[in-house]
């Protein structure tokens, strides 16, 4: 086996892991919160990626530098999605919840689709093609800072949840909702805010994407997807769980590459996962039930 | 509901004589209606009856194909003994998974994404598989004969899909009434409660994961032998367990009608809207449309069409009694 | 069980009719149908109107009542259909593709429509496969039914199998305008047709270029990886092309193969390994999207190379992506079925299709344009829409001057285009952007005399 590829593709997989952790926050917050599982997930970070792309071009203004622009414009978005539609299926039975979430993340990717047109667009970011050299390891700029805000931002959020008055209301609503209300907390305006909160974090992670990869309206999938294993994998509602989820998953699929073709590396997130839940049903890290 | 079973009767003559009067694609249409109903109706069995939501029903729909398919190439084994073999794989295969997750006991998220899981799993093996042709799929070839399965027109496409429609609600309209169903809506409602009553929900729960496969996996093989190509993809992918689910949920889940009525509304405006819409310069439009209505269903009939519907018939007939 | 009631179920019943009515009638038109048959009848004239009306019954006639038949003077348009993946994860190929279609068509019609048929002029109808075989297959049979009289499309070749197998079904010539696979057209099927080049072919001339620039260049890579998308043309094109590069003497040894998922978003780990094979050459069958990811990899990774040389495959000529990649892309050497640029039919379908979307006509869309130009060729020969008119029209198509690349059109008895072939084009710098695909071989065609290889490293430029 080959040492310095080994090295390579741990450092590349311990990056790629950490942008998986970020993929999977706003997932893991909106269950923890709510119990719904937002299927239009990944169509929220594309369209995080969507308005990062068109500041970068009108403006000409970088993606890291308008972060949090983006998070606040997906921000609003998922304020609006979960005011209008998510609120009123909070008590569907969970089959039914999907139809809905199924068909916003339809109506997003084919919004994109129709007014930004089908074209991948990958232009040129100031740090997109920049790396260090460590011997005879790469270490890719773009990846390491959305590595590094993706810590960043479970630690903040973790945080707020932790500390905050505000989120000391999320906390308790999530846990016992009657509870909530009993004690006076307005849990509608409480999930609102989570929501948003968790479209807040893909609308960052979107943002952090653009500089990785062509942004199309189709690439919503496999987010959703991906961010699915991630937080089962820490456990659904387990923020810092989402994060080492991710990075769980990243060193497993990169690493793999040794011995495996590039067509595999699912099968191995998916392998990890189904012999997780069956000893470990609600996550490494225990989750919400 | 004598008067439904009449009206029901009615309707099928009408739908048994509709070829006589429809163009070939039109018969496309209602060859999709019954297919997604039928679909739909196998998916029911399992998550409308027990509740175990299932998101990767794809997997036997693929099971079925490719058995079926690779059975005729291979021995040139008749699909109409292929499609049962496929059922019966994959039986098999869904008795492991659930004899994984409900041994386990993962509910709700948990037995959603088991069911992701199992399909993705399945999906990334056949791809690697030479002799179900890996990535690049599987081309049917076209011999038309009915022990071929395969048929010049659209009307056998019609009739067979119908009957696996009709048959389909048979089946499930015998098992909800039967001690079975009534055990299986008990585990649907509250499995503790129903296992503190002696139910046993494991064996419920596995009898139901099973009827659901193998008839899913029979519309595995209608597939094969109506588009003639197989892509690991299409059939195994998330996009069509998410598609069959759709229209027993709008139309009523753990219903015998739900399904169908579902089918009968969601098929034709999906395809009346890509008829309309899809023009160039509007790409997307149909899809968008298609997906608000979906949501205006879901949030203003909650418990699906068909309550509506029985409140609609029940003043029909009514009205009709106090005549 | 009253009156009452029954009058009530027959209501309910009759709107079913309708319903089913409203289902069957509807196309872009919005509600106005015609039968095939009817369509065939140049100027039908009010008397026969009236009766086939009547005889329709006065319900159903409503629906088909067609104000267009009393008033046309010129003769009815003759119906096309176009399936392309307008939608879903090929939506950018697939309305490039319509769009060659469409201009098409405007361009047989601005031209007098069809002369043999009193001047008709083309009618496209448009669908959308959503890149799914069983939309395809759907919206294939709703062109049929709608009238078109010969289908083109749809760029998968899976959804070109389910619509192949439709038309045979149907009886209805269908003219790829792109699908590669070799498979489609070893079924024995009447009524398919493929303008574009086979798999075969395109890997044939990979193999022909390759040769031809080493020995000029007089420098032979020894290493090479080949890299593809996990679907049935990344595995079916790659796999063939190894074959002929075993077979071709060529001492190049294939050091390393990888297969990646359509729609990959990361191709570290895969770069990684490619660097770690020490390679002189990549041969990459791509699609847009992951072209970009390998190029700005094997930058940052700093693979060194000779050059990237793809055998055949979408991802390197598109004007977004020579624009994305800026000076990565220069040097990049592409066997491709290309557009041919002397051609008066592309300098004409190029200038208007600059004009409607702004970017040049590339390899795919002028595949569109052409099939639609076949299709009108044999329209033109056979002087009615009849299948079996057209099915000999179309087996002695001669279409001179393509606005691609390559002879006159013409079809084997598989209905493969033995007329296609590649170019090698390398993307040259140009103060334009839009203007620095160039075709470096076949010497007859070579807008550029020089061709650049090995070319200089991709952090060694500008």
């Amino acid at each position: 086996m080959n040492a310095d590829l080994a090295l390579q593709l741990g450092i590349q997989g311990l990056l790629t892991g950490g942008i998986y952790g970020l993929i999977g926050l706003g997932l893991s917050l909106i269950f923890g919160v709510m119990g719904v599982i937002n299927f239009a997930h990944g169509q929220m970070i594309v369209m995080g990626m969507y308005v990062s792309f068109w500041i970068l071009t009108l403006f000409g203004i970088d993606p890291y530098l308008s972060l949090m622009v983006v998070a606040a414009v997906i921000f609003a978005l998922g304020y609006l999605v979960q005011s209008t539609i998510v609120n009123r299926i909070i008590d569907y039975p969970e089959a039914m919840q999907v139809v809905p979430l199924v068909s916003l993340g339809l109506i997003l990717e084919n919004m994109a689709l129709l007014f930004w047109g089908p074209d991948h667009r990958s232009p040129e970011t100031a740090l997109g093609l920049d790396a260090i050299r460590v011997g005879s390891a790469t270490i890719d700029v773009s990846r390491l800072m959305a590595f590094g805000l993706a810590i960043l931002f479970t630690l903040c959020i973790f945080l707020f949840l932790k500390k905050s008055n505000l989120g000391k209301s999320i906390r308790a609503a999530a846990d016992n909702r009657t509870g909530a209300i009993l004690v006076g907390i307005k849990v509608n305006r409480i999930n609102n805010i989570s929501f948003a909160l968790g479209a807040a974090t893909t609308g960052a992670a979107g943002a952090l994407l653009l500089p990785l990869m062509p942004v199309t309206p189709h690439l919503g999938h496999d987010f959703t997807l991906i961010a699915f294993v991630v937080v089962i994998l820490g456990g659904m509602g387990n923020l810092l769980g989402a994060l080492f989820g991710g990075l769980i998953l990243g060193l497993a699929e990169s690493l793999s590459a040794l011995w495996l073709p590039a067509t595999m590396k699912h099968l191995v997130s998916f392998g990890i996962l189904v012999v997780i839940m069956l000893f470990k049903p609600h996550g490494l890290f225990g989750g919400k039930r | 509901m004598n008067r439904l079973y009449m009206f029901m009767a009615a309707a099928l003559a009408l739908i048994l004589a509709l070829p006589l009067w429809l163009d070939k694609y039109t018969l496309g249409i209602f060859v999709m209606i019954f297919y997604y109903a039928y679909l739909g109706q196998s998916w029911n069995v399992l998550t409308g009856y027990t509740g175990h939501i299932s998101l990767g029903h794809a997997l036997y729909v693929g099971i079925g194909a490719y058995t079926s398919t690779f059975l005729a190439q291979t021995w040139g084994i008749s699909p109409w003994i292929g499609m049962l073999a496929g059922g019966l794989l994959s039986m098999t295969v869904a008795l492991c998974m659930g004899y994984l997750g409900f041994r386990f006991g993962l509910r709700g998220v948990y037995f959603v994404i088991l069911t992701i899981g199992f399909a993705e799993i399945t999906r990334l093996i056949v791809s690697h598989i030479e002799a179900l042709g890996s990535f690049s799929g599987i081309f049917l070839d076209f011999n038309p004969s009915f022990i071929n399965f395969q048929f010049r027109g659209n009307m056998p496409y019609y009739y067979i899909s119908l009957g696996f429609m009709v048959v389909s609600m048979i089946v499930v309209r015998l098992i909800e009434t039967s001690r079975l169903g009534r055990f299986m809506i008990a585990t649907r409602e509250d499995e503790d409660a129903a296992e503190a009553l002696g139910v046993n929900t494991f064996k419920y729960s596995m009898i139901a994961i099973a009827i659901s496969a193998f008839m899913t996996a029979l519309a595995g093989t209608f597939y094969a032998n109506y588009i003639f190509y197989l892509h690991p993809a299409t059939l195994f992918g998330m996009a069509l367990s998410i598609e069959l689910i759709m229209r027993p949920i709008i139309g009523g889940m753990g219903t015998v009608l739900g399904p169908v009525i579902g089918s009968f509304i969601l098929t034709p405006l999906s395809e009346i809207s890509r008829a309309y819409f899809a023009k160039g310069g509007l790409e997307g439009l149909h899809l968008i449309l298609y997906g608000i209505l979906a949501i205006l269903v879901v949030l203003f009939m909650p418990r699906g069409i068909i309550v509506y519907l029985k409140g609609a018939s029940q003043w029909i007939f009514n009205s009709a009694d106090k005549k | 069980m009253g009156l009452f009631f029954w009058v009530r179920v027959v209501a309910v019943v009759s709107q079913f009719l309708v319903l089913a009515k409203l289902t069957s009638t509807c196309n872009m038109e919005g509600g106005f149908m015609m039968d095939r048959k009817d369509q065939n009848v140049k100027g039908m004239n009010r008397r026969t109107f009236i009766k086939v009306s009547g005889a329709a019954g006065l319900g159903l006639s409503l629906t088909s009542f067609g104000v267009p038949t009393l008033l046309r003077a010129e003769p009815a348009p003759i119906k096309i259909g176009s399936v392309q993946p307008a939608t879903g994860p090929l939506a950018m190929i697939g309305q490039g593709q319509r769009r060659g279609n469409l201009l098409a068509a405007e361009y047989i019609n601005s031209m007098g429509g069809i002369k043999s048929m009193d001047g008709a002029k083309l009618k496209l109808l448009l669908g959308d496969s959503e890149s799914k075989p069983e939309v395809g297959r759907q919206e294939a049979d709703r062109l049929i039914k709608e009238g078109a009289v010969m289908l083109t499309g749809p760029f998968q070749s899976g959804v070109a199998m389910a619509i192949a197998t439709l038309c045979e079904q149907r009886q209805v010539p269908f003219v790829m305008d792109v699908a590669a696979l070799d498979a489609i057209t070893r079924k024995g099927y009447k009524y398919t047709f493929r303008v574009f080049i086979t798999a075969k072919g395109l890997v044939g001339g990979a193999v022909k270029y390759l040769k031809m620039v080493t020995k000029e260049k007089k420098v032979m890579p020894k290493r090479a990886v080949v890299t593809n998308t996990a679907d049935a043309f990344g595995k079916g094109m790659s796999g063939g092309f190894i074959k002929f590069l075993g077979k071709s003497g060529l001492p190049i040894e294939i050091v390393e193969r990888i297969q990646y998922p359509l729609g990959i978003h990361d191709l570290s780990a895969e770069v990684a390994r490619i660097k770690a094979a020490k390679p002189d050459i990549i041969f990459p069958v791509s699609r847009p999207g992951d072209s970009v990811i390998l190029t700005r990899e094997l930058y940052k990774q700093r693979v060194e190379l000779m050059g990237i040389f793809c055998p055949g495959s979408p991802g390197w000529y598109e004007p977004e992506v020579i624009k994305d990649l800026g000076d990565l892309i220069l040097y990049v050497l592409i066997n491709v079925p290309w557009i041919n640029p002397s051609s008066p039919v592309y300098k004409q379908a190029n200038k208007a299709f600059l004009k409607a979307y702004g970017k040049y006509l590339d390899t795919n869309s002028a595949y569109a344009y052409t099939g639609v130009l076949v299709l009108a060729d044999a329209l033109e020969r056979a002087g009615s829409t009849k299948p079996e008119a057209l099915l000999k029209a179309l087996h002695k198509t001669y279409y001179k001057d393509p606005p691609v690349l390559g002879g006159p059109v013409q079809f084997n008895e598989r209905g493969d285009n033995i007329g296609a072939m590649t170019g090698l084009i390398q993307v040259q710098p140009d103060p334009d952007p839009l203007k620095r695909v160039k075709i470096v071989a076949p010497k007859e065609f070579a807008q550029s005399d020089k061709i650049v290889f090995p070319a200089p490293q991709l952090w060694e430029r500008g």
